[in-house]
């Protein structure tokens, strides 16, 4: 039966503060050479619980509705497909957003008939799908930001890989193409798309971004994910979402009245600081870390020392220096005292 | 608002962008006024640098607006009562006073000759709380004079994000000891009444009396809670009205700006300690409720104890920072001969904060 909503210390509600909105209609694009075809690789370790993450957090990732459209329970009997034919002693779980009612209740309905799978209903604060975020709200299951969790038996699929899983191995189609999102301030539009693989992206994007001002490319999620200067570099499987953000390197007059113009593009939205001991990275972090403490260790030039705490449980999501008012590279920090510690 | 500046916006763009880049060209003009016009332009333009690293969107919300939103709730919690219990001649004049030169000399010269790439908006938040509290009749030089001790103290150690102490409860220890007199009379009555324009301006001129936490201590009297409540008591010029502090605190914990944990702490434990006290000692100590309404205990707790970089960077040492000052609040109060002890016990406890910060850290990571 489903359970009631379970969440973490932490986190930041992207949704709300950055409400994009896609259209409704769906383009698709196909490569110019043959496409590459989407394989799935049964895993060599044995598969206790199965996460089902219908959960973005992110405004600019790829939203439930294109893959469930409306028929959330022709998904879940893809996904008892996928069961009986691959992991039949795995447990599963839906992580859903609670806000989303209609597939809510369809999937806690559908879970009344269906003993194997558990439905949680989570708050869409980011980073709540992070892998180990999931693993641990749902399974109680510590683990190290950067091991794989099928190490400990769980695997975690999102909705696209389930029905693209069902589609190539159940039904021996072959699957080419997957939809991606397509948002961000240098867009002339946000919407969503249905590329084949292999194609570039300087063709996903072209007469889409705004023809004035420079932008930026980034692969899943700006918080997150990757920066792109190659736009020659092709599409894969692991790209969920594209963000195109306008690149603001210009003074801009009267900020405080035009928090709409500068809000998601590159600009820094404030002026180098030192630390205040404000507490805003402390309570973001999912993880219960104290940044800060990272940045005074490495302030003084004591970067090995930034180890001692906890630094290995940190998820690398990004919030710290996202929300940091002093604009402190607190992730960047983080990552060079991670370096250090592997080399010694 | 946005209408109006519109037109303007091209206008003072360009001319922005003349003078920095004549700035730029003469080294010898950016050295002396770099920093000067930097500050100026950072508040009428956003920066312009763009993220290098991840993550490579920022959260709109900097330095600037967390002192902006400090400075709000300053003017409504006790610049706007003031206006109306003393007149504004005695309110306007000391803020002039206090910001021309805090600000305006000393911080600027400060950032010529120090090099300073820019001048910080925390000397504001500073220069809004020196005349805050000083008496209401102290003089212009004084409140003058605290303001150039706070700033050039903050810049001494080293600027906003170095500072051991308060700076503005640092300069007016100083002033404490230096000119004591000065600093326990001219506690001048607050107008009470419909306002007419002699009233507006000049408050109740000349008429004196003692603070509430003294008249306790000399004859026992208790003022009334709603009058300390609503301002209609003697007191600094920034603390009578507890009202509007309360209000504006909250406000300023509902936008994070202050940490909950501070205040709550500090006020619980004078609460605790004083409901003990008096239970013991009947008479003899202030009545709890007096204790949390006189002074500048509220003034202290929303916004004193709380200036962000002065306090524990740790979460549960700011609940041993609140009570710590509390219970020195109380103990300062109770059995010494000081007027009032919120003051001592903050700056106590700032210097404190520093070795409760590295205790808490190691028993939290075990070290």
């Amino acid at each position: 039966m489903g359970k009631e909503t379970i969440g973490f210390k932490g986190g930041f509600n992207l949704l709300d503060t950055y409400p994009l909105r896609f259209c409704n209609i769906i383009e698709r694009i196909s490569s110019d050479g043959i496409p590459e075809v989407f394989e799935f690789r049964v895993p060599a370790q044995k598969i206790q619980h199965v996460i089902v993450n219908l959960c973005p957090t992110e405004p600019w990732a790829l939203p439930n509705w294109v893959i469930l459209e409306h028929k959330t329970d022709a998904f879940l009997n893809k996904l008892k497909e996928i069961k009986t034919r691959y992991f039949p002693e795995a447990r599963y779980y839906i992580a859903i957003n609670k806000k989303e009612d209609e597939p809510v209740s369809a999937v806690k309905d559908y879970a009344c008939n269906a003993e194997w799978m558990k439905v949680f209903a989570v708050d869409a604060k980011y980073p709540q799908d992070d892998p180990v975020i999931l693993s641990k709200v749902i399974l109680g299951i510590e683990t190290n930001f950067g091991n794989d969790t099928m190490s400990q038996g769980v695997l975690i699929l999102d909705a696209q890989t389930v029905t693209a899983i069902y589609e190539s191995c159940i039904l021996g189609n072959k699957v080419n193409s997957r939809y991606i999102a397509l948002s961000g301030t240098g867009l002339k539009e946000n919407e969503i798309i249905n590329v084949q693989l292999g194609t570039s992206l300087e063709k996903i994007l072209r007469n889409r971004v705004k023809e004035s001002g420079q932008y930026r490319v980034f692969v899943n999620g700006p918080l997150h994910g990757r920066e792109i200067t190659d736009l020659s570099q092709k599409m894969d499987w692991s790209i969920n979402n594209i963000v195109v953000l306008e690149e603001l390197d210009k003074k801009v007059m009267f900020p405080m009245f035009k928090s709409d113009e500068l809000v998601l593009t590159t600009n820094m939205l404030g002026e180098l600081r030192r630390c205040v001991y404000c507490n805003f990275c402390d309570d973001m972090c999912p993880v219960d870390l104290e940044p800060a403490l990272y940045y005074y260790s490495y302030k003084r030039g004591e970067k090995h020392k930034a180890r001692l705490y906890n630094l290995e449980k940190c998820i690398e999501c990004g919030l710290c220096s996202f929300i940091c008012p002093s604009k402190l590279e607190l992730l960047q920090i983080i990552k060079e005292c991670k370096a250090l510690d592997k080399q010694t | 608002m946005k209408k109006l500046l519109k037109p303007l916006e091209p206008i003072l763009s360009k001319s922005l962008n003349k003078v920095e880049s004549f700035i730029h060209t003469y080294p010898s003009v950016n050295f002396l006024f770099g920093s000067l016009f930097g500050a100026f332009d950072g508040l009428l333009r956003s920066a312009k640098e763009t993220t290098q690293t991840q993550p490579f969107i920022r959260n709109n919300y900097d330095v600037k607006r967390f002192m902006g939103a400090v400075l709000v709730a300053l003017v409504i919690g006790w610049v706007l009562p003031a206006t109306y219990f003393f007149g504004w001649q005695c309110v306007v004049s000391k803020l002039l006073v206090s910001f021309i030169v805090g600000v305006f000399v000393v911080d600027v010269l400060w950032a010529i000759i120090a090099r300073e790439d820019h001048i910080s908006e925390g000397g504001f938040v500073s220069c809004l709380l020196i005349p805050a509290i000083l008496p209401p009749q102290a003089p212009l030089w004084l409140v003058g004079l605290g303001a150039a001790l706070a700033i050039l103290f903050r810049n001494v150690l080293g600027g906003v994000g170095n500072n051991l102490v308060n700076p503005a409860l640092f300069s007016r220890l100083f002033l404490t000891i230096c000119f004591p007199s000065l600093l326990v009379t001219g506690y001048q009555m607050p107008f009470v009444g419909i306002p007419d324009l002699h009233s507006f301006r000049y408050g109740l001129d000349a008429v004196t009396h003692a603070t509430p936490l003294t008249a306790f201590k000399t004859n026992g009297e208790v003022t009334s809670y709603l009058s300390l409540m609503l301002g209609t008591s003697g007191g600094s010029l920034g603390e009578t009205c507890r009202l509007a502090l309360i209000l504006s605190g909250l406000w300023l914990i509902k936008i994070r700006v202050v940490n909950w944990r501070i205040p709550v702490s500090y006020l619980g434990s004078v609460l605790i300690l004083s409901v003990f006290l008096s239970l013991i000692m009947g008479k003899a100590v202030f009545p709890p409720l007096f204790q949390i309404l006189s002074g500048g205990l509220i003034l202290g707790a929303f916004f004193m104890a709380t200036d962000p970089i002065t306090t524990t960077y740790n979460q549960t040492a700011k609940w041993i920072y609140g009570a710590g000052c509390g219970f020195i609040t109380v103990l300062i109060r109770d059995f010494t001969s000081l007027p009032e002890g919120v003051m001592y016990s903050i700056l106590l406890m700032n210097l404190l904060a520093i070795p409760i910060q590295s205790l808490m850290v190691k028993i939290r990571y075990r070290m």
